[in-house]
């Protein structure tokens, strides 16, 4: 069946026309059983030859964790990038599709022990840390491996904040270099996170300064490093248009060229950058209400089964399948489906009236989405889908 | 004098047009159809806000929609024409003297209705006895067709990812390549090389999965936003970049040399399918 989506200029900045019109063949098809997240696989292929472009010796792993679909990680591992894990999880879908060791790293400063132990036999040797402690789990059970510290750096400016539960300051994270050398782990390098969805350029700033002065201080102590994991945050465009990575990474690229040796190897994590805006949930009004003077709209997804981000300020951007000549707006309410009242995902947001039955579709939904997903309350998590 | 704005989502410019006096505004089942005038292009057909032709300038469209892909074929007898309801595609492929049946599929009767009562000279043929009106889905006529039936396929749509897009699916030329006759071909428009490259790829695309020869053409035209419009257009056997018969008169942009300048050079259509061009 041929359905009539309300699309308007502003979205033509957030989904490609060709995306669009991919998104739109497939909801045609005659049973369609929603919630379901379309990824649409040209827009991976363009953001993973866009990410390092501007980068001097750069390596991309894709960080998992955005979206660990294997059908998803089978393309993205096609493409060539490596991979950013963080459990034992992660580490086995991608076993499954035979990654070699050598392409994955794993970032998260505090390891479970059983993933660090399945990760050193299967092979990985690049491991992030930022504490004592996880030096000593590190020497026993992944002697020898290639060790980077992780500094804290500002993140104002980038919508879901991470510099808090991870990452020392310069003087600790120079005991910690020598720790690591002292247990017989290779400190090679220094990772940073400027926290992710970050449109500040200047996180970056501040971030490659503080890493150059625990670099001159490692110098000083002995320590060559040779390595430096910038993490991820690049961000995509959810409403509006947000800075470029093509102008992240040449600010950064500049900043690296001016401060580091020329060898330094540089390691960059990017993840919603790479499915985010590739993907479009596709939802179903389930009820419409008007309560008191606010106009309510049910969705079969909400913050617990795909759009639990916006509880942390994402703002997302819905088409509406709507009447063909319906041209009046107003102004909604947007809940989902379970029967928790924290279950709201955006306020005053202006569509067109849907029906309900309708479809919506979300915006730039791609990442952190079904990989937060609940079944809360019984409703199920959006399977994902590559066109 | 008031003005028109036409809206095209995906055009990143937005065009406006004088509009001395309207002619005609309704709404069919399926579309609003407005005619206006214009000092510079006069009448002006316009559906769901965006322009689809204007008396000055509407032959460059459908000289190069049609003549292309008849004068590539070496004996079209029998030709199918899927939109268009302004009969300017019918009005082009009836001068050639060798098509003996046209079956012209719009879904939209009021977009034939209109034009006859305000674009005479577009519609002038819609009336020829060698023509066949169907009312209908063009994707439903043509499934319903036999095998190797017909020898070009012409679809003269509106926006794609309108109600439209029907006609741009893996399903859909599929059907056209197994209605073709064996030296069958088919061609639709395909948007800007500037505004909709990634469109224009992707049509490309899903015709190569389906088609042995596929090609791309352009025009230039003035009225549709991006203006250096796309054609793709497909054959089961020959070649479309030759001519295979001499050139019929009657047409004011095309001939045999505008056919042969057309075809996106063959470096530049390597490099727009590796997707090496950046613009």
């Amino acid at each position: 069946m041929l359905r009539t989506f309300k699309v308007e200029k502003f979205h033509a900045h957030l989904i490609p026309e060709s995306t669009l019109f991919k998104v739109l063949r497939y909801v045609d098809r005659e049973r369609i059983e929603t919630p379901f997240l379309l990824i649409d696989g040209e827009r991976i292929k363009e953001k993973i030859a866009m990410i390092g472009r501007s980068i001097r010796n750069p390596k991309v792993f894709y960080a998992v964790k955005a979206n660990p679909d294997i059908e998803i990680l089978r393309f993205i591992n096609e493409l060539g990038p490596g991979f950013e894990i963080s459990s034992e999880g992660e580490l086995e879908i991608l076993s499954s599709l035979r990654v070699a060791p050598e392409r994955i790293i794993s970032s998260n400063p505090v390891k479970s022990l059983r993933f660090l132990r399945a990760a050193a036999s299967y092979g990985i040797r690049y491991f992030s840390y930022d504490s004592s402690d996880e030096v000593e789990k590190l020497a026993d059970l992944a002697p020898r491996a290639h060790v980077y510290v992780r500094l804290t750096v500002p993140n104002e400016g980038s919508e879901w904040p991470l510099s808090k539960k991870f990452g020392v300051e310069l003087e600790e994270a120079l005991e910690l270099l020598l720790h690591a050398q002292d247990k017989g782990l290779n400190p090679v390098g220094i990772t940073f996170h400027v926290g992710s969805q970050c449109t500040n350029v200047y996180n970056w700033n501040i971030a490659l300064d503080k890493a150059k002065a625990l670099w001159s201080k490692a110098e000083r102590n002995g320590i060559r490093l040779t390595l430096l994991n910038i993490g991820g945050g690049y961000p995509i465009n959810y409403t509006k248009n947000v800075v470029s990575i093509e102008t992240i990474e040449k600010n950064v690229n500049s900043l690296i060229y001016d401060k580091f040796p020329e060898h330094v190897e540089v390691h960059i994590e990017p993840g919603r950058a790479v499915v985010g805006d590739a993907g479009i949930l596709v939802t179903t009004v389930i009820g419409k209400a008007k309560r008191g003077d606010e106009d309510w709209l049910y969705l079969d997804v909400g913050v617990f089964n795909g759009l639990m981000e916006s509880v942390g300020g994402i703002k997302y951007t819905y088409i509406v399948e709507s009447q063909k000549h319906t041209r009046a707006k107003k102004r909604w309410t947007i809940a989902g489906p379970s029967c928790d009242s924290f279950d709201v995902i955006d306020k005053n947001v202006s569509l067109p009236q849907p029906e309900v039955g309708n479809l919506v579709l979300v915006l730039s939904s791609g990442a952190y989405t079904v990989s937060y997903a609940s079944e809360f309350n019984g409703f199920s998590i959006p399977k994902t889908i590559l066109i | 004098m008031i003005k028109f704005f036409e809206k095209a989502p995906y055009a990143p410019v937005e065009y406006a047009y004088d509009a001395e006096e309207i002619l005609y505004k309704g709404k069919s089942k399926f579309q609003e159809i407005m005619v206006i005038s214009n000092p510079y292009f006069g009448k002006m057909l316009i559906l769901d806000d965006v322009v689809q032709l204007t008396e000055r300038d509407e032959f460059f469209y459908h000289e190069m929609l049609t003549q292309v892909v008849l004068h590539a074929h070496p004996n079209p007898k029998k030709v199918v024409v899927i939109g268009g309801g302004d009969g300017g595609a019918v009005r082009e492929v009836l001068k050639h003297k060798v098509v003996e049946k046209l079956y012209f599929v719009e879904i939209d009767e009021e977009v034939i209705n209109t034009s006859k009562r305000f674009f005479p000279a577009v519609s002038s043929s819609i009336d020829d006895p060698r023509v066949e009106i169907k009312i209908m889905d063009g994707a439903e006529f043509i499934l319903k067709r036999k095998p190797a039936d017909i020898d070009v396929i012409i679809v003269d749509s509106t926006d794609i990812i309108g109600f439209a897009r029907t006609l741009y699916t893996d399903e859909f030329f599929q059907t056209v390549h197994d209605r073709l006759t064996e030296d069958g071909m088919f061609v639709t428009h395909s948007e800007s090389l500037h505004f909709h490259k990634d469109m224009v790829i992707e049509i490309q695309e899903t015709l190569k999965r389906i088609f042995p020869i596929v090609d791309l053409y352009t025009a230039p035209i003035a009225t549709y936003p991006g203006n250096w419009w796309t054609f793709a257009c497909a054959s089961k056997k020959y070649s479309l970049r030759e001519v295979r018969r001499p050139h019929e008169s009657g047409t004011k942009y095309y001939d045999e040399e505008v056919h042969l300048q057309s075809f996106f050079t063959k470096n530049l259509y390597k490099k727009l399918l590796n997707k090496e061009l950046n613009w």
